[in-house]
């Protein structure tokens, strides 16, 4: 069964949240869906380039009230 | 029968010794607890790894880095029962205290990339110590064409200029040996930029590029093909390799706790960031690599760190910043990674100065352990000269 994966990284300085995005990857199963909460602007560039450069989905990526959300569905792995 | 102890100190790194020798220094009775009869240097296992030192430069005995007084006693712990104030050994002596201090760093976790283990045995590491980073050396030193990647099996691992310092003191061994070009050094980061922080690896980019440095970002070593010499990632890409340094997965101590959620999912004991006390516990503390605080696990943090803890012992209302000073050393030059809770990593130059400062600092390593009441106000003039805001307002 995929499972949905929270990852709070809201208030942490650049490179806290995509670390915490790449230990959760780490876990994963494949159709998992990964939702990234960060606060930190750098966040938005450094996911996209994320999603780019591993193949999986990104499902949904917007900000409200300076809360960065990532919503990412796990494909590239096997 | 546990034995009762004043201050009982379970580690002796850097934190567990300033600790204790601080609060020797002010009379308390103190006793450490250390499974090694020698201190190691841990930086100095990038110089022993990639430009071929001698170990002797970066170990001394424990006995001889706690002040007299200080009883020192050889042992591994075992487990750590904060309800009951009970420390248990592996050979099954107990102690209780009156304040407790964990001070035993991190563990590594070879068992989580496949091949780890192998690569460790095969070539070395320089991260587990003297004879591991002894045997990169060897391997590194006889390269003569080919490629040597540093690469991160994880995005937290201590020292977070380490794999940048290993590449760069790798280029100038080979710069010196005329072999730069032959030998190439890939640079594989489990970060987007050059750098954890994106600003600092605008600036250290252009500085690895002049030092003929490739570097791979997003590439978190998932698992290794030692017999084909191949990393793979967690991004899902390749590196080949003729001789690989990998910096293995990093967790807690591994330590019996109860209870246990006294330590987060990886094992590192959850303590107040500004304290460093273990949550719910106003007798125990954690300094250094071993507790979860969002800063980065560095001796600087392991020293600042057990400062507080000892001040906090002693009824000083002393409170930890975060406050990082990672050094990056280059081919002759250096510049100081300086970040605290408050504030990310600022924007700093590197120079010729600051390699001196870090060599100074390198020097100055084993008197400020053994002696901390005496060097602890020179550093103190240093980190406040230094400070975030300072720095963000006038550049360094």
């Amino acid at each position: 069964m995929p499972e949905k994966i929270v990852v709070d990284a809201r208030n942490m300085a650049c490179p806290g949240p995509i670390t915490k995005l790449t230990k959760a990857y780490r876990k994963a199963k494949p159709g998992d869906i990964i939702e990234v909460l960060a606060t930190d602007p750098g966040f938005k560039p450094d996911v996209q380039a994320w999603v780019q450069r591993t193949g999986n989905e990104l499902l949904e990526l917007k900000e409200e009230g300076g809360v960065i959300k990532a919503v990412i569905k796990v494909t590239a792995k096997k | 029968m546990a034995e009762k102890k004043q201050i009982l100190v379970l580690g002796g790194g850097a934190g567990g010794l300033i600790t204790g020798n601080l609060l020797a220094a002010h009379g308390y009775q103190v006793t450490i607890v250390e499974k090694s009869d020698y201190h190691l240097f841990q930086p100095g296992m990038l110089w022993i790894a990639f430009q071929g030192h001698s170990p002797e430069r970066y170990i001394k005995p424990v006995a001889e880095l706690v002040k007299p007084g200080v009883e020192l006693v050889k042992g591994v712990v075992s487990e750590i029962n904060l309800a009951d104030r009970l420390v248990r050994l592996s050979d099954g002596r107990e102690y209780s205290y009156e304040y407790l201090v964990v001070a035993l760093g991190a563990a590594y976790d070879y068992d989580a990339v496949s091949g780890n283990k192998e690569l460790l045995e095969r070539f070395g590491d320089f991260y587990s110590g003297a004879e591991h980073a002894q045997r990169l050396w060897q391997s590194f030193s006889s390269l003569r064409e080919g490629t040597l990647v540093v690469a991160a099996a994880d995005p937290s691992y201590k020292c977070p200029p380490a794999p940048h310092k290993a590449a760069f003191l790798a280029a100038e061994t080979l710069r010196k040996k005329g072999l730069l070009g032959k030998v190439k050094v890939v640079l594989a980061l489990p970060f987007v930029h050059e750098y954890a922080s994106k600003n600092l690896a605008e600036i250290i980019a252009p500085k690895l590029k002049e030092a003929g440095i490739e570097v791979r970002t997003m590439f978190t070593v998932e698992s290794i093909d030692v017999e084909n010499k191949k990393l793979y990632s967690l991004e899902g890409e390749e590196l080949s390799f003729d001789v690989a340094a990998l910096i293995p997965v990093h967790r807690g101590p591994l330590v019996k706790v109860a209870p246990e959620d006294a330590v987060d999912d990886d094992g590192y004991f959850k303590v107040d960031k500004h304290t460093l006390r273990i949550e719910g516990y106003d007798d125990a503390y954690a300094v250094g690599d071993c507790n979860n605080t969002p800063t980065s696990k560095t001796g600087v943090t392991a020293h600042l760190g057990g400062e507080v803890v000892a001040e906090r012992i002693m009824g000083y209302d002393a409170v930890f910043t975060g406050r990082t000073n990672c050094p990056l050393v280059t081919d002759g030059e250096a510049l100081f990674v300086i970040s605290d809770y408050e504030h990310p990593p600022v924007d700093v130059r590197f120079s010729k100065f600051k390699r001196l400062l870090e060599d100074m600092f390198i020097a100055m390593y084993w008197p400020s352990l053994r002696d901390p009441e005496k060097w602890s106000p020179l550093f103190r003039a240093y980190f406040e000269a230094t400070s975030p805001e300072k720095l963000a307002q006038l550049g360094w």
